[in-house]
């Protein structure tokens, strides 16, 4: 039997335990689609695969059990999936056109979650049509809020859900509620002043807890999305760790130019030798230094005037070798 | 339009006299005094602090006493005011004991710790007006010697009507004896029950038992008073904070007769 | 006098008022609700009658207008006492039936009693009212059991009819405005339900000894004490005092009043410890008895006057029409364990 691996992998197959069979990776950026493209997954598993199928970490799908002849079939099956889910693609009925950047995973967000400060599966597809496909090993995530339920800080990139929660002192009645839950639900960055709250914008993380805790809407939601950017987090055999704060109240249009700044970056410094094409950007970063990695990635980035980027950066995390 | 019953008007301290270290009463102007009923309340207000409920427990010609325990935001601050010392009061608010109807009849007078300032300017006005009453009785209960209010007021009392003084803990003395109020309740010589008329005011575990014991001494529900107290706010019966009910205390009250206290059920 | 008028006619009209008043209305606030992408229908000035919205009920009530959440009542100085200017121009109110019948009651509790509210009636007596024909009841209404469902003493009607609007006008100062705008003559009844999803029915024999009931134990776990109920509510009145001075100048400073709640930790809460009510299901047993018993005892008519957004706005999905509903089974559990 003669097969070319890496085309089978570039092709979002794994090539798996048994011989001879392959697993269809299927990616659902923001881990939220319609229902009908499940009867497609099943039919796929049926006729092509051992009739099952795995729900992977990443939201996506994984039909184990496929013969390697069968993978052209598998492909155009998957074509409606494909364009229904408006993934970026160059020749139609090929399947994945790359599976280097995997699945750009979102917790159920504001189209669903009450704590949810955006849609997250809209801004996941929105970043996944900025940066698919690409061989690059990028993991990308979105959460709707700092519960990160997502666990964003274990991606290269993580996206938190923010929003600047707006006070009208005419509908305070003072009950109390928000400064009660900000203090056991979240951060503590309200204080009672002359009966009312007063928001400490240091502390703040814009969770909108005081939004929801509030009876007669003194408090509200802002107008803009703001997001946390986190940088960096890796699971993995060396070093595995949580991403950093990078920049808070950031916006949209920044975080997606400093993601594909970053494809810039690791084209330039990443390892020509590094196993499979695959190096963790956070051990490109450890080799350029961070200074080199900011230059890059902020590279014509104009952050709102009320981001705070965090300097210096430090990861710590896990050693094994200790 | 209707008169701002909120805005307070300037009152000046005349005189404070200190209880005990938590308890003084501030003689405060007011020109209207005269026409003010023992047990209807004023909000004291110091601006900047708040407001809050105090009964009148003495009545001169254009003064009036309040007895105030130091225990919250205001009363902690009105502490620190001094003879001669101005704030604002406004009132009177509520209904007060209405000493029309104990005139001509025996009266009993049970009253615990606070409790004794709303009754005071009832004993003070039976006291210059003996002629007036039948006989008066007063049961008053202290938690100890410390917490005794108007000592001098009661040892002039006592030259002209009967009065029992009790503390929770302590040694007896000829001042007073040992125990709680309603042990003395079934000493007490009440020649008509049936005509006799009783005022309780304390804390609301003390009035229950008080009335219970009085009504076991062949005390009509019906006769016995009873000053109650609540959260109060505005004194306007507005803000609702003292509803019980249908019953607002600061406008229906604070006097209530008992059967209707019964009736209460927060 | 019935009118016909379009949507330009009523605009016109409508600033003809703005001249000498301000026109506040149920309107949209975009991204204005607590959850992330949903908004918040409640009052603000109006110019034009297409913001105003018909087909949604209002997440507060227009009791805001009368009793403000928040309402300084003094500023004071180390040695003066001063009233903030008060609102002189006329407030033209857009509301439904259900809200221009709590109008009574909170005239019943403000203008009543021996102490007349001062606050209240300075923003009353200013007072003019435009009725929201009501053509079909939301879900959680429940105005005709309370007998709200209709209407006749408001200054105006209006609801939309096709393309234009159909008013009934009662105000003489307004009907040369509206002839002049265009309205034609027509006899216009004000829209209004007849049936609601929702129905209440309160038991005869109701008193005070349902307190005993075991009704009122599930929600001290249920209910937790938010408010939301309270806010929402058109007929809540109670207000809590504030003094404060300022921070930049602490020799002058304020005292106003806020709107308070039943439900809330502390309501009855007295200087010394002393607390009433401290399980969360006495609180809503204090709440329902007042808006569906005592206060009648008091005033002759209910509380409650079943616009439903206590229902509407519970976080937990407590709904206060199913406990009005459940008093009646509550009464005989009390009776019976009383025989």
């Amino acid at each position: 039997m003669d097969m070319n691996t890496a085309k089978l992998k570039k092709n979002a197959f794994r090539v798996t335990k048994e011989r001879g069979l392959a697993a269809s990776r299927i990616r659902v950026p923001g881990g939220h689609m319609d229902a009908r493209f499940l009867a497609i997954i099943q039919e796929i598993a049926e006729k092509y695969g051992n009739g099952t199928v795995h729900i992977t970490n990443r939201q996506g799908f994984e039909v184990p059990g496929i013969d390697f002849t069968d993978m052209p079939k598998v492909n155009e099956l998957l074509q409606s999936i494909i364009e229904g889910l408006e993934i970026n693609q160059e020749e139609m009925n090929c399947g994945y056109p790359a599976s280097g950047t995997r699945n750009i995973n979102a917790c159920i967000g504001a189209r669903v979650c009450p704590y949810g400060c955006y849609d997250t599966s809209a801004f996941a597809q929105r970043m996944e049509k900025a940066v698919f496909p690409n061989d690059l090993h990028f993991k990308i995530a979105f959460t709707g809020c700092h519960n990160d339920c997502a666990k964003v800080r274990m991606h290269d990139f993580g996206i938190i859900g923010m929003t600047l929660p707006q006070f009208d002192p005419n509908r305070c009645v003072s009950c109390g509620a928000c400064v009660k839950k900000c203090q056991t639900k979240s951060v503590g960055a309200l204080t009672l002043v002359n009966f009312r709250p007063e928001r400490n914008h240091k502390k703040c993380i814009g969770c909108g807890e005081c939004v929801l805790a509030c009876p007669d809407a003194a408090w509200m939601r802002s107008k803009e999305t703001y997001y946390r950017l986190t940088l960096l987090g890796r699971s993995g055999k060396k070093n595995p760790r949580m991403g950093v704060n990078f920049i808070k109240w950031c916006d949209e249009e920044s975080i997606i130019k400093i993601v594909c700044n970053t494809y810039e970056y690791v084209k330039e410094y990443i390892d020509p030798n590094a196993p499979g094409g695959k190096e963790h950007i956070g051990y490109i970063v450890d080799r350029t230094g961070v200074p080199e990695f900011l230059k890059w990635a902020l590279r014509d980035v104009t952050l709102p005037e009320i981001a705070e980027v965090s300097s210096p950066l430090y990861w710590n995390g896990i050693r094994y070798s200790e | 339009m209707p008169n701002n019953d909120y805005i307070p008007i300037r009152s000046e301290i005349r005189e404070i006299i200190r209880h005990t270290a938590h308890e003084w009463t501030f003689r405060m102007t007011w020109a209207d005094a005269l026409s003010v009923k023992p047990s209807q309340f004023f909000e004291i207000s110091l601006p900047k602090y708040g407001e809050s409920p105090i009964s009148v427990s003495g009545i001169a010609p254009g003064l009036l006493d309040f007895t105030i325990r130091k225990i919250g935001h205001v009363t902690n601050e009105l502490f620190n005011y001094k003879e001669g010392d101005t704030l604002y009061i406004r009132g009177p608010y509520g209904n007060g004991f209405d000493l029309e109807r104990y005139k001509g009849k025996e009266l009993v007078i049970v009253a615990g710790g606070t409790g004794v300032s709303p009754v005071r300017g009832v004993i003070e006005y039976f006291a210059d007006h003996m002629d007036e009453t039948c006989g008066i009785q007063v049961i008053a209960g202290f938690r100890d010697a410390n917490e005794i209010l108007f000592r001098t007021d009661f040892a002039k009392w006592r030259q002209v009507m009967d009065i029992t003084m009790t503390l929770d803990t302590g040694e007896p003395t000829e001042e007073y004896g040992i125990g709680l109020v309603t042990k003395y309740i079934p000493d007490l010589k009440i020649h008509d029950p049936a005509t006799a008329e009783a005022i309780i005011a304390g804390p609301p575990a003390m009035i229950k038992f008080a009335a219970k014991a009085l009504a076991e001494t062949g005390f009509p529900e019906e006769h016995m008073w009873v000053d109650e107290s609540r959260r109060m706010c505005c004194g306007l019966g507005k803000c609702g904070h003292c509803r019980v009910n249908d019953t607002y205390i600061c406008a229906d009250g604070p006097v209530f007769n008992y059967t209707t206290v019964k009736q209460l059920s927060d | 006098m019935g009118f016909e008028l379009s949507t330009g006619g009523v605009n016109a009209f409508l600033r003809e008022l703005a001249r000498t008043g301000r026109v506040v209305a149920p309107v949209r606030f975009e991204g204005g609700g607590a959850f992330t992408g949903t908004d918040c229908v409640r009052y603000a000035e109006v110019t034009d009658i297409e913001n105003v919205v018909f087909d949604e009920k209002s997440r507060f009530s227009f009791r805001e207008l009368l009793l403000p959440p928040s309402q300084t009542l003094f500023y004071f100085t180390e040695d003066s006492i001063t009233e903030p200017t008060p609102e002189t121009r006329d407030t033209i109110i857009f509301l439904r039936s259900c809200d221009l019948h709590a109008v009574k009651r909170l005239d019943e509790i403000c203008r009543g009693g021996a102490n007349p509210d001062y606050y209240y009636e300075q923003r009353r007596k200013n007072v003019k009212f435009v009725l929201m024909g009501c053509k079909k009841a939301f879900d959680s209404c429940f105005c005709v059991d309370m007998g709200t469902n209709i209407s006749d003493n408001y200054d105006l009607s209006i609801e939309p009819d096709g393309d234009g609007w159909h008013l009934d006008c009662k105000n003489a100062e307004w009907e040369p405005l509206l002839r002049a705008q265009g309205g034609t003559e027509t006899p216009v009844t004000p829209a209004h339900v007849t049936e609601t999803k929702t129905r209440v029915s309160i038991p005869d024999d109701l008193d005070f000894s349902v307190a005993k009931s075991k009704l009122w134990d599930e929600y001290d776990k249920r209910c937790i004490a938010c408010g939301r109920c309270n806010f929402s509510c058109p007929t809540c009145t109670c207000f809590s005092m504030q003094d404060l001075f300022y921070q930049d100048n602490p020799k002058t400073g304020e005292r106003r009043r806020v709107l308070a709640s039943c439900m809330v930790d502390g309501f009855s809460d007295m200087a010394g410890g002393v607390v009433y009510r401290k399980n969360h299901g006495a609180r809503m047993r204090y709440k329902v008895l007042h808006k569906v018993y005592d206060f009648k005892k008091r005033s002759g008519f209910h509380m409650c006057v079943g616009c439903g957004r206590c229902d509407d706005v519970c976080p937990e999905y407590i709904s206060f029409s199913h406990i009005v509903n459940r008093l009646g089974d509550a009464m005989k559990e009390v009776s019976e364990h009383a025989e």
